[in-house]
C-alpha cells in the first residue's frame, strides 16, 4: 500500500513561482507589441517621421535641431540605421517617453493617455462590477431554479443581451435615455459649469456623465454572465460532491454556498477575456458617449493622423490588458485551493 | 413455519432523542421495513421501473448486504433508504419504515435533511469524490456539524480525528487537506468517517470498496465492523463482491432485475443457495464454489431497464429451472427455512414437502385412530 501520506502539501510559493513566469511571459509580449508599434510608426506610408525632419529643415532649422525636435515627437531618430532608430525608440519607451502629440503640439503622449485612461478604466471597471455581480447571481438563480418562469425569463434575457453588439446597445441606450426619454446627459465627461474637485455638484454630474457608458458596458456583458454562470451552476449541480453534501444533509445555505463557490471559481478565467473586450469596445461606446477615454483618443488620433499618440495609445491598450489577464489569472490562482496548493487545477 | 407472506414484524426501536446524539450507547439500532418499493426512471422509453416491489426487512443490529450484478438496482434501493433517488428517477410506491424517523418516503423538507447524516450515514459509491474540492476537511467536517446543530466543534474534531487515525490516516493532516491532495483511498476513508462522525445509526455503504487496493479494502472493512459492533448500528453494505460480503456480513439480500430474490444468513445463502440466480451466481466464483474446475459464469447477460420481462419471473430467459407458470406470474417471496425466496420452483419444493409432510401427519393420525380403534 502507499504510505498514507499527504500529497502535495502546500507551498506557499506556488502563487510567487506562477507570478514570476506572468511577469516574463508578460514582459516578453509587452516587448513583441512594442517591437511591432515601432515598425508599423517606421513603415506608415510617406514616412511621416521622415517627412517632419524634412519639413523641420525646409522651415530653416538646423539638421541637428531638426533631429532632436522630431525624435522629442516620435519618440525615435528620424535619421540613421534601424537599428538605431530602434534601440533609441526602446530606451526612450524604457523612459516612459512616447514621444509628443501633433494634434496638440507641445504636450507629452504620456500626458495625454495618463488623462484619457481614468475615462476609460474607471467606466470599463465599473460596468464589468456592476455585470459581474448582478450576472452571476441572477444566473445562479437561474441555474439552481432550472426550471420556472424567472428561470427561463433570465436566461431568455442573458441570451438576447449577449447577441447584441456592443455599439448596438450603446447606440440605444443613447436613444432611450437622452432623446425617448432624455433623463441622462449625451456626451462629455462633465458638466463645464463645474469646477474640478471635490464638491457635490462636480461628482453628481460626473456620475450623471458616467452612467450611460457603464450601463453600456454593464449590458454588454451581463448577458455572458448570465449564460455562464448558469451553465456552471449546472455543471456543478451534477457534480458527485453536491449529492454528497445533500445525502450527508447539509443545510441550504451551506449546500447554496458550495454550489455557488464553485461555479463562479471558472467564470473569473473568462474576467480577462471580458475585459478586454470591453475595452476594445471602448472605441465605439466613448465615440457615442463622446467620452474622453482611451478610445476616444485612438480614434481621434486616427482621424489626425497623429502618428506617435496613436502607436502610444495602442502600446499603452495592450499593455493594460496584458496586465489584467496577469492580475487575473492571480487572482483565480488565489482563490481555488488546486492552484494555490499546487495541485492539478 | 407456516406463513407464506414473509417479511413481517420487526422491531419497534426506541425514537430517537431530541437534539444531537452525545455518544454511541443512547440509541439503539433501528431497523428497517422496505414495502413493495416501486422506483422507475424515466428513458425515451417511457418510465421503467428500476425496483419492482422491493421488500426487505433489516433487523435492528445486523450487517446486511446487497449483492447482484451491475445494473440490478443496489444503489437505487440504498438511495430509497434516505429517500434521495435523483431525478430522472422517482420514487412511485411503497414505504420504508425506519425505527425512529417513521416511513421516510412520507418526510421532506428539514426534516428529511436533518435525518439525513445525523441519523442515516451514507457513503456513497463515488465517494472518491464526494468532497467539495474548495473546502478542507476539516472546514466541511465544521460544516456537516453545523448543519446538525452540533454545538461543540472540538468534540467533532475529535471524534473525526480517532475515526480517521484508525483507518490508519494521519487524522490532523487529512483534516486540513483538500481533496486534490488526498488519494482514492484517502477520500474514501474521510466519507465513511463524515458518515459515522454524527453517531448514525443506520450507516449506509454504497461499494466502499471498490477500486481501492486489496489491504486499504481490507483495512476499511474492518473498520466498518469494529464499527459496528461497538456503536451497535445496523448497518447495510452494498457490493458487488459476494466475497466480501461473506467476510462481512450477517444477512444477504441479493438482487437481479430490481427484486430482491433471496434474503437470509449469509452463511445460509453463500452454502446452499436456493434461488437459480444465487445458485449461478456462487458457482461463478471459483473461491466460493470450492472447486475451480467447476467455476463457471452465469450464462446470459443481465438485463437492462429496457429488455426486463414486463410479467412473469425477471430472471426466466437465465434460468435453468423455468416453468410454464414462470412466464405469466412473478414468484412472490416465500418464507423457506430462514430466508425470503421468490422462486416458483423453491417454492414449489416447499408447497410439496409441505403436502408430503401433512400426509404423513394425516397418515399417521389415521394410524392413531385405527389402533385407538382397536
Ligand atoms: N439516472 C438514471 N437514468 C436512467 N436509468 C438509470 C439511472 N440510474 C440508474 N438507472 C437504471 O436503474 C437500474 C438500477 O441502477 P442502479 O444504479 O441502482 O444499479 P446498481 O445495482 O447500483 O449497479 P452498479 O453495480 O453498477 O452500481 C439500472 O438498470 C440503471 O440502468
Ligand atoms: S421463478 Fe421460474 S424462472 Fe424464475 S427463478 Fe424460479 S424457476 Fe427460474
Ligand atoms: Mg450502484
Amino acid at each position: 500500500m502507499k504510505p498514507s501520506t499527504v500529497r502535495g502539501r502546500p507551498r506557499v510559493n506556488a502563487v510567487t513561482r506562477r507570478l514570476a513566469g506572468h511577469l516574463v511571459r508578460g514582459l516578453v509580449m509587452i516587448w513583441v507589441v512594442t517591437t511591432i508599434s515601432f515598425v508599423i510608426i517606421r513603415n506608415i506610408p510617406g514616412n511621416p517621421v521622415l517627412g517632419q525632419y524634412e519639413t523641420l529643415i525646409e522651415r530653416g532649422m538646423s539638421p541637428d535641431q531638426a533631429e532632436r525636435a522630431t525624435a522629442a515627437l516620435y519618440g525615435f531618430l528620424p535619421t540613421g540605421s534601424l537599428w538605431e532608430q530602434y534601440t533609441g525608440y526602446m530606451k526612450a519607451l524604457l523612459h516612459l517617453d512616447l514621444g509628443q502629440s501633433l494634434s496638440t503640439p507641445g504636450t507629452e503622449v504620456v500626458t495625454l493617455i495618463g488623462s484619457a485612461a481614468k475615462w476609460t478604466i474607471l467606466p470599463v471597471l465599473g460596468g464589468t462590477l456592476l455585470s459581474f455581480v448582478l450576472g452571476v447571481t441572477l444566473g445562479v438563480y437561474a441555474g439552481v431554479k432550472r426550471s420556472g418562469k424567472l428561470g427561463d425569463l433570465l436566461s431568455i434575457s442573458g441570451s438576447l443581451l449577449h447577441g447584441v453588439p456592443q455599439y448596438v446597445i450603446g447606440l440605444l441606450v443613447l436613444a432611450i435615455f437622452t432623446t425617448l426619454w432624455p433623463i441622462f446627459p449625451a456626451g462629455g465627461p462633465v458638466d463645464v459649469e463645474f469646477v474640478p474637485g471635490f464638491n457635490a455638484g462636480y461628482l453628481a454630474s460626473l456620475i450623471q456623465h458616467a452612467t450611460l457608458p457603464v450601463l453600456t458596458y454593464a449590458l454588454a456583458s451581463y448577458g455572458g454572465w448570465v449564460l455562464a454562470m448558469k451553465s456552471s451552476v449546472a455543471t456543478v449541480l451534477g457534480d458527485d460532491f453536491i449529492l454528497a453534501a445533500e445525502l450527508r444533509g447539509l443545510s441550504r445555505g451551506v449546500l447554496f454556498r458550495y454550489i455557488a463557490r464553485n461555479a463562479i471559481l471558472p467564470l473569473f478565467t473568462i474576467l480577462a477575456l471580458s475585459l478586454g473586450m470591453l475595452f476594445g469596445g471602448a472605441i465605439f461606446i466613448e465615440r457615442i458617449f463622446n467620452y474622453p477615454g482611451l478610445g476616444l483618443l485612438l480614434v481621434n488620433s486616427i482621424g489626425a493622423r497623429d502618428y506617435a499618440l496613436m502607436g502610444g495609445t495602442f502600446l499603452v491598450t495592450t499593455m493594460a490588458i496584458i496586465v489584467v489577464n496577469i492580475a487575473a489569472d492571480l487572482l483565480y490562482a488565489v482563490i481555488d485551493p488546486r492552484v494555490r496548493t499546487g495541485g492539478v487545477a | 413455519m407456516t406463513t407464506t407472506s414473509p417479511e413481517t414484524g420487526g422491531h419497534p426501536g426506541a425514537p430517537s432523542p431530541p437534539g444531537l446524539a452525545g455518544g454511541p450507547g443512547d440509541m439503539t439500532a433501528p431497523g428497517v421495513r422496505v414495502r413493495d418499493l416501486v422506483v422507475v426512471y424515466r428513458t425515451p422509453l417511457g418510465e421503467l421501473p428500476a425496483l419492482g416491489g422491493v421488500s426487505l426487512t433489516i433487523e435492528p443490529g445486523t450487517i446486511t448486504g446487497i449483492v447482484g450484478e451491475s445494473g440490478s438496482g443496489k444503489s437505487t434501493l440504498a438511495l430509497s433508504l434516505l429517500n434521495a433517488v435523483q431525478p430522472p428517477g422517482r420514487i412511485s410506491a411503497g414505504s420504508v419504515e425506519i425505527d425512529g424517523l417513521g416511513n421516510v418516503l412520507e418526510l421532506g423538507g428539514d426534516d428529511l435533511r436533518q435525518a439525513r447524516g445525523r441519523h442515516l450515514g451514507y457513503v456513497f459509491q463515488a465517494a472518491q469524490n464526494s468532497l467539495n474540492p474548495l473546502k478542507t476537511v476539516g472546514k466541511q467536517l465544521l460544516d456537516l456539524g453545523r448543519s446538525h446543530g452540533a454545538d461543540d466543534p472540538r468534540a467533532l474534531v475529535r471524534d473525526a480525528r480517532s475515526l480517521l487515525e484508525r483507518m490508519g490516516l494521519d487524522g490532523a493532516r487529512v483534516l486540513d487537506s483538500h481533496q486534490h491532495q488526498l488519494s482514492g483511498g484517502m477520500r474514501q476513508r474521510v466519507g465513511i468517517m463524515l458518515a459515522l462522525v454524527l453517531n448514525a445509526q443506520l450507516v449506509i455503504l454504497d461499494e466502499p470498496t471498490t477500486a481501492l487496493d486489496m489491504i486499504t479494502q481490507a483495512t476499511i472493512l474492518r473498520i466498518v465492523r469494529e464499527v459496528h459492533k461497538e456503536r451497535g448500528l445496523t448497518t447495510l453494505m452494498v457490493t458487488h463482491d459476494i466475497g466480501v460480503a461473506a467476510e462481512v456480513t450477517d444477512r444477504l439480500a441479493v438482487m437481479y432485475g430490481g427484486r430482491v430474490v433471496e434474503h437470509g444468513p449469509t452463511m445460509d445463502v453463500i452454502g446452499a443457495p436456493s434461488h437459480p440466480y444465487t445458485q449461478g451466481l456462487i458457482r461463478a466464483i471459483p473461491r466460493l464454489s470450492g472447486d475451480t474446475a467447476e467455476a463457471r459464469a452465469l450464462p446470459g447477460r443481465p438485463p437492462t431497464l429496457g429488455t426486463l420481462p414486463a410479467g412473469g419471473c425477471v430472471f426466466r430467459e437465465r434460468c435453468p429451472l423455468r416453468m410454464d407458470v414462470c412466464e405469466t406470474v412473478e414468484p412472490p417471496p416465500v418464507l423457506v427455512d430462514r430466508r425470503t425466496v421468490a422462486c416458483h420452483a423453491v417454492a414449489g419444493a416447499r408447497q410439496e414437502r409441505v403436502v408430503r409432510e401433512e400426509r404423513v401427519v394425516r397418515e399417521q393420525e389415521r394410524v392413531g385412530r385405527e389402533e385407538e380403534r382397536a
